[in-house]
This record gives structure tokens, C-alpha cells and sequence, in this order.
């Protein structure tokens, strides 16, 4: 995934919430700080970086707790918020009109224009569009040789003039031939905001052209400037968008993100390779999510919040004590299969995939082998059920006999079992209430 | 970040500040300053800087740093190591202590920053092996300007009357070719190309017996641009490395990166041993704290500064120059 080191290093600060056995105002402040790192040494904008994280303590420290959750898992709500907010709430999709529309890339030097739109051209082509590019890089050699070979190896109609460097000139003469429905996507220069003729150039451009979109690529590796120079761009033509680039390198993006929390302009699209289909439609809420490897907690609270608000109060607290039987564990068999995978709900958890890693298999059990385990089960007697540690040998073949089974299956369950009792052991009650509230949904409140 | 930072300095003198209070003074001077030297200093004028003077002027220093993209590792290893130089230091009282402290910097920064003279690299061509071309081979993550860089640097040494050939070895990217083909028409410079998608080697293998041939002194390589984290693209590099044997390699940076100089630098000083470094797009109000992070992590000098779109737009480094830049001008005086 791309901003890996941004993500692990958010991830670890977080991981000190979930480990801590108090979440006081010194975890707070010291969580904060962290981020802080993370985001600076991401390139995010100093500045922004200290009002971001101003923002995350005051609120951390001062808000009230809403009902339902802990102190622990607020304080995660929080940070996620926050960097929601940050690079731009919803996700913002390109809505393009099958009755024309026009699109114009521009950016720094040597930020990625003419490979994204060759990438974006792609991108449309797939959904059915028929995209025609303009090469309006005037300047840069190479410029017109470069957008004429991606033209053709996506096999869609290019127009440009070699002979001339007048690139207003150049786009009237190509909308000009084109038809008016096309979905047209025009290649500029690269620029940057010091280059005042080119800045007005690209000014006169926009004019011209009658944009639909106009979007800025940004370059992964860029630092500090970013914000400055996506400003420049913004108040010149005002930009609708940003194409975020060579995101596939080990950069941490921090300086678009800064550029997005300057502009106010969300970020559209992501380029993740080489390749002319390593490119991807970017959505904040799951990219931070990911990026603090937290699944989904958008999902997982609104799933809470589904739940009756009368919950009688069951008695969860043996299985977080590791008082889980067989009984439970066919019982939540049972519940993954009503309810929706287990592991996808685990997920959901804020800061459950940091704090227990599961073995693959634990999710993966079939229809038939559940069937097998529920006549495995069927052929114990209470007292194993309720203490699988006095299973021995000959309580085995005994059970395999009696459920028509082999060996491997019982022990194959108890392994499982043992697993289960080992993660609800490390999930000590109280600290996940969001998760309590998921597992008793799960039908784990049957057992009393 | 450096409020907090602020604040555990702050704590960590007060804490120090207290074990004075009980212990003996002789057992603390060692961590800092007792009230007796430091009254006697000011009899004589002067003040012995303590970590609480330091960390408020340090504090800001290094926002400016990371503010002009230096990278906070970097930062915090100089600081690191000023800060010892300077804890139990005595200054004079007359002197402003934070221009002291930026003076003090400023010159660890320029030590940092390594600078190769133009004719050091010209007087190397000269004395090269004369059966055998002087062989520059350009490197660097996309888009941080090789090709243009290529085109500058052969308009240097074409105006010190040194001849080259260059060798289109990125066969990757659409209208490379065509680019520095542009390039080599524009300066009156032989342009060695194969197909694209050719191995890029075997470009470059070409344009340096091409040289030979021809009794061309210099042959410059364009390669590819490639991301630092592709090990396919990097094991090319360096077949190409290994196949044309440079007397130089240049990495070409852009000067607006960010914290990825420090991996940027690493890896490809590792795939290649970088010999020295032009930044680009200067021009672009780039402080280029980049030049900072590169110059530590590779040690090696850098070269020039590209500064614009025209061929003349490549100036020699100056360490000077860019510590000034970094510290931001108005912070620093003199």
C-alpha cells in the first residue's frame, strides 16, 4: 500500500493507546507528539502539522466521552477524524458528461502530467469513454513525441502542433476540430509559480478552453513547498482537483495532503506505478483508515450505533477472562456464518489488527467442517464441554466414534478452540466496548 | 511538535536545577553551569550557555530547517551535536545568543554541505586515459529533470571546449528519445539512440565506442528515470553501471523533495556510488534543504544548481549561498 512509513509510524503512536493500561494526558500528549513526527518527517506543512495536532490534544483532553465507547478508543476516533478532515472529507469523484467534457492537466515540472493523463486517458477509456488529448507543452522537448506515443499505444485520437508555440493557439485549433461531445483532456507544461509568463499562459489556457476540471498533479516526493506552490496554482485558474503521483516510491505524500489542507481542493486520483493502469480513484476516509490500519471504524460504529440501546448486560467478561468453553466457540461458529466473516469484523475494530495478529485459518472453516465440528460437539458430554482441557485420548476416540469422525477433526477443533481462548484473553474487558457490543451481536450473549 | 520538545527541555533543566538545589555544586558542574561560574563568568563579561539559554533558539531553528525541507533526521543530528559544542560554552555578554547560535550553525551546515569546483570535474576529463572517453552517467528518480540537466551539462563543457556525445539510454519513457534528440540538434551534439524499449546498456555501450571512434572526449548517459523502491528498474541501472564503467555518476535531484532525499540518495548511492549531485528547479522557490539531507546521508559534493529552462540556467554550488537559504536570510545574520 502506498505511505506505508507515514501509515506504520501513525499505527505505532496508536498502538501506544491500545497497550497502555490508562489512557491519561500524558499518553495524550505524548501520543500527539508522535503523530506530530510521523506527519513532519511525511512532509506535511510544520504549520499544519501544529495546528492539526493542537487540534487532536484539545480534543482528546477536553471532550466529553460519548456514550459507548472508551476513553481508548475516543482518542483513536480523534486522530481518525482529524486526518479525514485533513485531506479532505468526502470522496470526490470525477462526474463526467457524456455530452463533452474538458479536462486540463497542469503542475510542477516533471510532476507527472503527461504519464497520468496517459493514465486517466485509460481510466475512462475503460468505463466507455472515448478520450481525445491535446498536447498544449509548448515548451518542454520531447513534450509532443511523448503524448503522441501514449496516444497511440492507448489507440485514442491526439492533436497538437509541433510547428508552433503558441499553446492558446494550439487548443482553440484542436477544440476547434473536435467534436463537442468528446471527453477532451489537455496537456500543459510544467510550471511553477515563480515562471510568471507561464503562470499567465496557463491562465489564458483555462479562458480558452472552458474547463470542466482542471487538475494539479503532485508529486509524492515534494516537501514543504507544496502547499506554496498548489496556492499558486489555485488562485491562478482555480484548480478542482489533484492527482497525487509516484506515490509507488517509499515518498510519504505529506506534502500533497498539504496542498489539499491549503487548497481546500481533494485529492482525485492516486498514481501508484509505472505501469498505465497502476492508477486509482482516492477516497480520504478509507485511505486514512488504511493507513492507520484500522479497517473500517466508520462501519464498526455505525454498527454500534445500530444496535437496541437497551442491551441487557450479558456476561461478556468471561469470555475477555479467557473463561471461553467449546460451547462458545461452536456458538460463534455459528454467528460468523449468520453474521458476516469474523475477520471483517475484527477489522472494524480500531486498533484490534494492531494488538492480535490471527492465524489465516482461524477464519477460513468451511460450511462442511463446521458441520463436522457441530457433530463433534454434539458427541461430548457437558463436562467436556465445559472444561475441553480434561479431553484426553481415549475421550478422543470415543468422541470420534461416537460422531463418526476422525482423530484429526477433534483435535483439529481443539486447536482452533484453544486460539479463540487465547484472543478473548487478550482482549481484557472494558477496552473495547465497541467491541463487546460486536461480539454480542454476534450471538455470544446466548452463553451466558 | 517542539512545543513539547520545548516543554521536556524545559523540565529536564528544572529537574537538573532542582539536584543542584541538594547536591553539591562540584557534582552538578559537570551537567551544567553552577550559579558561582556563572557569576564569576559575568564578572568577566561573559555568559556560560546552559541547555534552557540553547533550546528556545535551537527550537526555532529547526522549524526553519524543516520549514526549508531538511530532513528531521538530519536536523536532529547536527543539532545534536552543536548542542554539545555549545553547553558550558562561554560567550561574551555583548553577543546576541541567537545570532551567535545561528553563526555557529551556519557553519556546521556549510561543513555539512560539500562543494566539487566546476574545474575539478574539467581538469579530471583532461587527465583522463586518453585511449578512453570520460564517461558521466546521469541518474535519478522521474521527473526531477536528468534529461534537461544532460543538455545543460553538455552546454558547460562544449563551452570549456570539451566535446561530448550523448547516449539516449532511457528507452523507457515515451519521447525520451526524441527529447534529448531535441537537445543534441539544439547544441550541435551527437545524439546516440537505439529503438525505445532497447536495452539502455547497449545505448550506452554504442555512444562511448562512438566516442572512441570519433576522438570525443566526454560521453554523457540519460538513463531512465526510475523510483528508488523498484528493484527490477535499479538492478538495470546498475547493468548499465556495470556495463559502461562511468568516471562520474551524477544524481539528479529536484530540489522541492521532501524527507524521501534521504532514501532517494541512499538507495541509489547504494545501486551505484554517486560521485557527486546537480539539484534542480531551484529557481522554483525551493529552499533546497534537500542539499542538506543528500550532503549527509552521501557525504559527496554537489555540483551545480539547475535554475531555469535555458541551456546557461546551471550554476556551481555554493555552500554559502545555500546555508543562508536554509536558516532563511533574514534569521542570520552576517
Amino acid at each position: 500500500m502506498s505511505l506505508d512509513k507515514l501509515g506504520s509510524s501513525l499505527r505505532s503512536a496508536l498502538r501506544k493507546i491500545i497497550g497502555a493500561p490508562l489512557v491519561d494526558e500524558v499518553l495524550v500528549k505524548e501520543v500527539v507528539k508522535d503523530i506530530q513526527r510521523a506527519l513532519i518527517t511525511s512532509d506535511v506543512n510544520v504549520k499544519l502539522v501544529m495546528d492539526l495536532s493542537k487540534k487532536i490534544e484539545k480534543r482528546a483532553l477536553e471532550e466529553k466521552l460519548p456514550a459507548g465507547l472508551s476513553k481508548r478508543e475516543h482518542v483513536i476516533k480523534i486522530v481518525y477524524d482529524e486526518l479525514v478532515k485533513f485531506v479532505g472529507e468526502k470522496p470526490s469523484e470525477l462526474r463526467i458528461s457524456k455530452d463533452g467534457f474538458k479536462i486540463m492537466m497542469i503542475g510542477i515540472e516533471g510532476s507527472g502530467k503527461t504519464t497520468s493523463i496517459a493514465k486517466l486517458a485509460r481510466f475512462f477509456q475503460r468505463k466507455g469513454y472515448k478520450p481525445v488529448l491535446i498536447c498544449a507543452d509548448v515548451h518542454r522537448l520531447g513534450a509532443y513525441e511523448q503524448l503522441q506515443q501514449l496516444a497511440a499505444q492507448l489507440n485514442v485520437p491526439f492533436h497538437g502542433n509541433l510547428n508552433s508555440t503558441d499553446a492558446v493557439k494550439i487548443v482553440e485549433e484542436s477544440l476547434s476540430k473536435i467534436e463537442k461531445k468528446n471527453l477532451v483532456i489537455i496537456d500543459t507544461a510544467g510550471r511553477h509559480k515563480s515562471e510568471t509568463e507561464l503562470m499567465d499562459e496557463m491562465k489564458k489556457l483555462a479562458e480558452v478552453a472552458q474547463l470542466n476540471e482542471k487538475l494539479l498533479t503532485i508529486d509524492a516526493t515534494i516537501g514543504q513547498q507544496a502547499g506554496v506552490q498548489a496556492k499558486a496554482f489555485h488562485e491562478a485558474i482555480g484548480i478542482t482537483g489533484v492527482v497525487l503521483t509516484k506515490l509507488d516510491g517509499a515518498a510519504k505524500g505529506g506534502g500533497a495532503l498539504s496542498a489539499v489542507a491549503t487548497t481546500g481542493v481533494p485529492i482525485k486520483f492516486i498514481g501508484v506505478g509505472e505501469k498505465i493502469d497502476e492508477f486509482e480513484l482516492f477516497d480520504p476516509q478509507s485511505f486514512i483508515s488504511r493507513l492507520l490500519g484500522m479497517g473500517d471504524l466508520k462501519a464498526l460504529l455505525e454498527k454500534a450505533e445500530e444496535l437496541p440501546k437497551e442491551i441487557k448486560e450479558v456476561d461478556v467478561t468471561k469470555f475477555l477472562a479467557g473463561k471461553f468453553t467449546l460451547q462458545d466457540l461452536y456458538s460463534q461458529f455459528e454467528a460468523m456464518q449468520k453474521m458476516g466473516p469474523l475477520k471483517k469484523i475484527l477489522q472494524m475494530v480500531p486498533g484490534f489488527g494492531l494488538s492480535a495478529e490471527l492465524p489465516e485459518d482461524f477464519y477460513k472453516l468451511s460450511e462442511e467442517k463446521l458441520k463436522k465440528f457441530r457433530v463433534i460437539l454434539d458427541s461430548m458430554t457437558d463436562k467436556e464441554l465445559e472444561s475441553p482441557e480434561i479431553i484426553n485420548r481415549s475421550r478422543m476416540q470415543r468422541i470420534a466414534r461416537g460422531s463418526g469422525t476422525k482423530m484429526e477433526d477433534i483435535k483439529e477443533l481443539l486447536k482452533q478452540y484453544q486460539i479463540a481462548k487465547r484472543l478473548f484473553k487478550s482482549l481484557r474487558k472494558g477496552r473495547f466496548p465497541a467491541l463487546d457490543k460486536a461480539l454480542r451481536q454476534m450471538g455470544l450473549k446466548k452463553f451466558k | 511538535m517542539f512545543n513539547s520538545l520545548k516543554e521536556k527541555l524545559a523540565q529536564f533543566t528544572k529537574k537538573i536545577a532542582e539536584v543542584a538545589d541538594k547536591k553539591s555544586e562540584a557534582e552538578v558542574a559537570a551537567v551544567k553551569p553552577t550559579l558561582v561560574e556563572k557569576t564569576k563568568a559575568l564578572f568577566k563579561g561573559e555568559i556560560i550557555l546552559d541547555e534552557k539559554d540553547l533550546t528556545p533558539v535551537f527550537d526555532d531553528l529547526e522549524t526553519s530547517l524543516l520549514e526549508s525541507d531538511v530532513a528531521l533526521p538530519v536536523i536532529e543530528e547536527i543539532v545534536k551535536s552543536i548542542k554539545m559544542q555549545l553547553v558550558g560554552k562561554k560567550i561574551k555578554r555583548n553577543e546576541n545568543l541567537p545570532t551567535y547560535v545561528q553563526g555557529v550553525l551556519k557553519n556546521a551546515i556549510q561543513q555539512v554541505l560539500i562543494s566539487a569546483k566546476p574545474e575539478e570535474i574539467l581538469n579530471r576529463i583532461k587527465k583522463r586515459d586518453p585511449a578512453r572517453p570520460f564517461v558521466i552517467m546521469f541518474v535519478g528518480i522521474n521527473g526531477t529533470g536528468k534529461t534537461v540537466t544532460i543538455a545543460k551539462f553538455a552546454k558547460f563543457l562544449q563551452d570549456h571546449g570539451i566535446k561530448s556525445v550523448m547516449a539516449a539510454s532511457d528507452t523507457f519513457r515515451a519521447g525520451a528519445i526524441e527529447q534529448l534528440e531535441k537537445h543534441g540538434k539544439n547544441l550541435g551534439i551527437r545524439v546516440i539512440k537505439h529503438e525505445p524499449g532497447a536495452d539502455p546498456a547497449a545505448v550506452a555501450f554504442d555512444a562511448i565506442e562512438h566516442a572512441k571512434a570519433r576522438k570525443l572526449d566526454v560521453v554523457l548517459i540519460d538513463t531512465a528515470g526510475r523510483m528508488q523502491t523498484d528493484v527490477n528498474l535499479m538492478e538495470e541501472m546498475k547493468k548499465i553501471h556495470r556495463v559502461t564503467k562511468p568516471d562520474l555518476v551524477i544524481f539528479v535531484g529536484d530540489s522541492l523533495t521532501g524527507h524521501d532525499m534521504i532514501m532517494q540518495s541512499k538507495e541509489f548511492n547504494d545501486a551505484t556510488e554517486i560521485d557527486g549531485v546537480i539539484l534542480t528547479k531551484m529557481d522554483s522557490d525551493a529552499r533546497g534543504g534537500s542539499a542538506l539531507s543528500i550532503s549527509y546521508v552521501i557525504k559527496k559534493p554537489i555540483l551545480f544548481l539547475g535554475i531555469g529552462q535555458k541551456y546557461e540556467d546551471l550554476i556551481a554550488f555554493n555552500q554559502k549561498w545555500m546555508a543562508n537559504r536554509l536558516l532563511g536570510e533574514a534569521n542570520v545574520a552576517g
